[in-house]
């Protein structure tokens, strides 16, 4: 899967988990202060992005992410 | 929610303090709120909108339309209006995104409610730093980070930012805490006992405004008679103790009472001189709180029972207490504890207990405590209360009452409300139990008349507010420096490495900032020895001196009282070689001669520098009695010479020094001068880190006070 497919992805799970439109979501994004994710969107966030690309991860690890691009990079190197 | 914008009250009085943003901000932005009931950012946003907050609210809530439907806006930058104060409680990573936000937007003060700052470890001290950094560029007063937040019960403002369950009562006592915790029981035990805040706040790892701030804002604040503080940690002692001293004692003084919690462990290094072992910051604390007019109080009970009675009561003109009951036995409990207080129940003139004899049984007790015997209503009770606050010899009252089958609780109580309102000197009561009395306690409480649950509390807290008065007559003394040698003192003090100076280096410190120093020569042989004792004057004593020996007794390193010649000759060569056998290591410098100083008070003067007062002074009984009785004083250094008269009668020895048993009293006043000059020492050299004067001899007469020996410890 190649890095813009799995931007696509993640914005579109970002956006439905959060509730926000693509249009707010950019690589930048902070998922508590941009896009305003409470603790427990954080950790629906993690087992929405396992589902949708089918993979594990820690969860520690995982929540120390903070940003969307971030978050890209993270699942990009889990799939490889 | 577009609420029409206030003007702040302080404002309006043309007050600008910089905290007037945090008080009564205009409006507020709360950032990182949360849709979800029950959660921190959620019920603080909610207290806000309830507590009836005149300024207008904006909550800031990335990815959200509303919230408690308000509009809800994605960053603080986006609110078209200008922001007064943030209400930060997003999660501590991007706390200083948010405030960076707030800079770029003017955001004059700024409440981080978030934890997961330095309370957790370096990373968060790391974040820590962080924000304070961000609040310091673009000037932003910070309260927090780790807070339970800040509530002002002002009508004009009614600002409840904080995540307490309710709004308080509106009232004249602001209370500071570092614990946020203790605020909610703080305020639930407040609501119970129906007592009002004027302000409340918590400000938590104090980041940035701290108590010091605090102080200041309070002491202008029109609404405020009484501060409260909850300290876990001292920082900057001694900047608290000036505030302190500007509130206590400025124009219109208002008192601070004060519970200071946790006992720093003391560093190992300072626990080797006397002063060090017994200058604990616990013990340094008590005395200089005392002496900033700060009351030092133990529990929570000990400082609202206190508050209440001054914040509501007026200030009696003196100690002298009536005690009014309906029971013998708690009326003899209450003056037992009210002398134990330092309080007085003096007898009453005759014409009191004239206008009794007529209203009271023959059975009464027309004596101070005045006895209206269990059977008493209302009507009793009053007589008695009219009478002894006609009395000149009586200050304030104290109404006890025990739930007898035909005591008629609410009927005095109503009583007492009533008379309350003519009455020109505090009253206070205490209706014994706990059911039975309750309706009674209701309606006291109501009418402001303070309410002990045991006539010792009542006790207690008027004692409390007698140490309040007493602090207002307190001359006020200015810390004038006195005539010293202080290049003397400084070409010692710079010539020296780090650690204690040589005996004759001390004294000659001490010498060159004016004390009675005896003579003395450090002497290299017998021959050189016995010159000076000739010269002046025998007896004489001898003193190792060498930077290993410490304690110069356990090596036989002193030969007290030589009376001659051939004593000082022996005395001299057997020390030499005693030393040179018990500490071959140790570098001997000389054998100190000087004449024996004769025989009075053994006293000691200390000063340490502590990591949160600065120089601080110590004084009190000294020689071999200093640890086991411990009865020492302290006070910061420099000190004037009133304050350094009331450090010398502090202390229990003092009784000594005025001359006890028919012995004469000795040089007091000389006593004070050596504290002002020892402190003018430790203040003028931030190197001395440590100073005993042990003992200082204090015998009759003008010039009686000697160091016989004394130990400075350089940094």
């Amino acid at each position: 899967m190649d890095r813009n497919e799995v931007e696509r992805r993640v914005v579109k799970v970002v956006c439905r988990v959060l509730g926000v439109e693509p249009e707010m979501v950019t690589p930048e994004s902070n998922f508590v202060f941009d896009l305003g994710a409470e603790s427990m969107q954080s950790v629906e966030l993690v087992a929405a992005f396992e589902n949708e690309f089918g993979i594990e991860m820690d969860e520690n690890a995982a929540l120390e992410v903070q940003n969307v691009g971030a978050a890209v990079d993270f699942i990009a190197a889990h799939l490889k | 929610m577009n609420v029409s914008v206030a003007e702040p009250s302080a404002e309006k009085a043309g007050l600008h303090h910089p905290l007037e943003a945090l008080f009564s901000p205009r409006s507020v932005a709360v950032i990182g709120v949360t849709p979800t009931p029950g959660t921190v950012p959620y019920d603080i946003f909610y207290n806000i909108l309830s507590s009836g907050y005149r300024g207008t609210v904006y909550p800031v809530a990335p990815g959200k339309r509303s919230i408690c439907a308000v509009r809800a806006y994605r960053y603080v930058l986006d609110i078209d209006e200008p922001v007064d104060l943030a209400v930060i409680v997003f999660p501590a990573n991007v706390v200083d995104k948010a405030l960076e936000q707030c800079g770029q937007k003017g955001v004059r003060a700024a409440v981080v409610i978030s934890a997961g700052f330095r309370e957790v470890g370096p990373q968060g001290a790391e974040r820590e730093k962080r924000i304070k950094e961000i609040c310091s560029h673009y000037g932003i007063s910070l309260i927090g980070p780790n807070c339970l937040g800040v509530i002002n019960t002002d009508p004009k403002v009614r600002l409840n930012a904080s995540f307490a369950r309710n709004m308080p009562l509106c009232g004249r006592i602001a209370f500071l805490s570092q614990s946020g915790a203790l605020c909610t029981a703080v305020l639930d035990y407040a609501r119970h006992k129906q007592v009002g805040f004027s302000k409340f706040v918590s400000f938590g790892n104090k980041a940035g405004v701290t108590e010091i701030e605090l102080f200041d804002y309070l002491y202008h604040d029109s609404l405020t008679d009484i501060i409260l503080l909850y300290l876990e940690e001292l920082r900057d002692g001694r900047g608290l103790i000036e505030a302190a001293r500007r509130v206590t004692g400025g124009p219109q003084p208002k008192p601070i009472l004060a519970i200071k919690s946790g006992r720093t462990p003391q560093g190992a290094d300072a626990a080797a001189s006397h002063t060090g072992s017994l200058a604990g910051e616990d013990s340094i604390c008590d005395a200089v709180f005392r002496e900033a007019g700060i009351i030092r109080v133990s529990s929570i009970e000990e400082m609202f029972n206190a508050a209440v009675l001054y914040a509501y009561q007026p200030l009696p003109e003196g100690n002298r207490l009536a005690i009014v009951t309906n029971a013998g036995g708690p009326g003899v409990m209450a003056t037992d504890a009210a002398i134990r207080c330092g309080l007085s129940v003096p007898r009453l003139v005759p014409e009191t207990m004239e206008k009794m004899r007529g209203a009271l049984p023959a059975a009464a007790n027309l004596k101070n405590p005045v006895d209206v015997i269990g059977d008493a209503r209302a009507d009793r009770y009053l007589a008695a209360l009219e009478a002894v606050a006609a009395d000149p010899n009586i200050d304030q009252i104290l109404v006890i009452l025990t739930p007898q089958s035909m005591t008629d609780i609410e009927a005095i109580a109503r009583g007492i409300c009533k008379f309350r309102q003519n009455l020109k000197k505090p009253i206070c009561c205490s209706f014994m139990g706990a059911v039975d009395v309750e309706s009674g306690i209701q309606l006291l409480q109501q009418a402001q008349i303070p309410h002990y649950i045991l006539p010792e509390w009542a006790c207690e807290a008027m004692a409390h507010v007698e140490q309040i008065r007493q602090w207002r007559l307190q001359p006020r003394g200015e810390f004038q420096p006195l005539p010293v040698d202080k290049e003397t003192a400084r070409r010692i003090i710079d010539a020296a490495s780090a650690g204690y100076l040589d005996e004759d280096q001390a004294l000659a410190v001490l010498q060159a900032y004016g004390l009675n120093v005896p003579p003395n020569k450090l002497c290299r042989n017998a021959d050189e020895a016995v010159d000076f004792a000739k010269s002046v004057g025998f007896p004489v004593v001898l003193r190792i001196v060498s930077p290993q020996i410490f304690h110069k007794t356990e090596v036989g390193g002193i030969a007290l009282n030589l009376a001659d010649e051939t004593e000082v000759r022996i005395a001299f060569s057997e020390m030499w070689e005693r030393i040179g056998k018990v500490a071959p290591q140790a570098e001997v410098r000389g054998i100190l001669v000087r004449p024996m100083i004769p025989s009075g008070y053994e006293l000691i003067i200390g000063a340490k520098r502590d990591p949160a007062f600065g120089p601080t002074l110590m004084f009190g009984l000294g020689g071999i009695y200093v640890e086991l009785f411990g009865d020492v004083t302290f006070a910061l250094a420099p000190i004037d010479a009133v304050a350094a008269g009331r450090m010398v009668r502090q202390v229990k020895a003092f009784r000594l020094l005025e001359g006890a048993r028919g012995r004469p009293p000795v040089d007091v006043q000389g006593i004070e001068e050596c504290l002002v000059r020892v402190g003018q020492l430790v203040a003028d050299f931030e190197r001395i880190a440590e100073l005993d004067i042990n003992p200082l001899i204090a015998g009759a007469g003008p010039n009686g006070n000697v160091p016989a020996d004394a130990r400075i410890r350089l940094a």
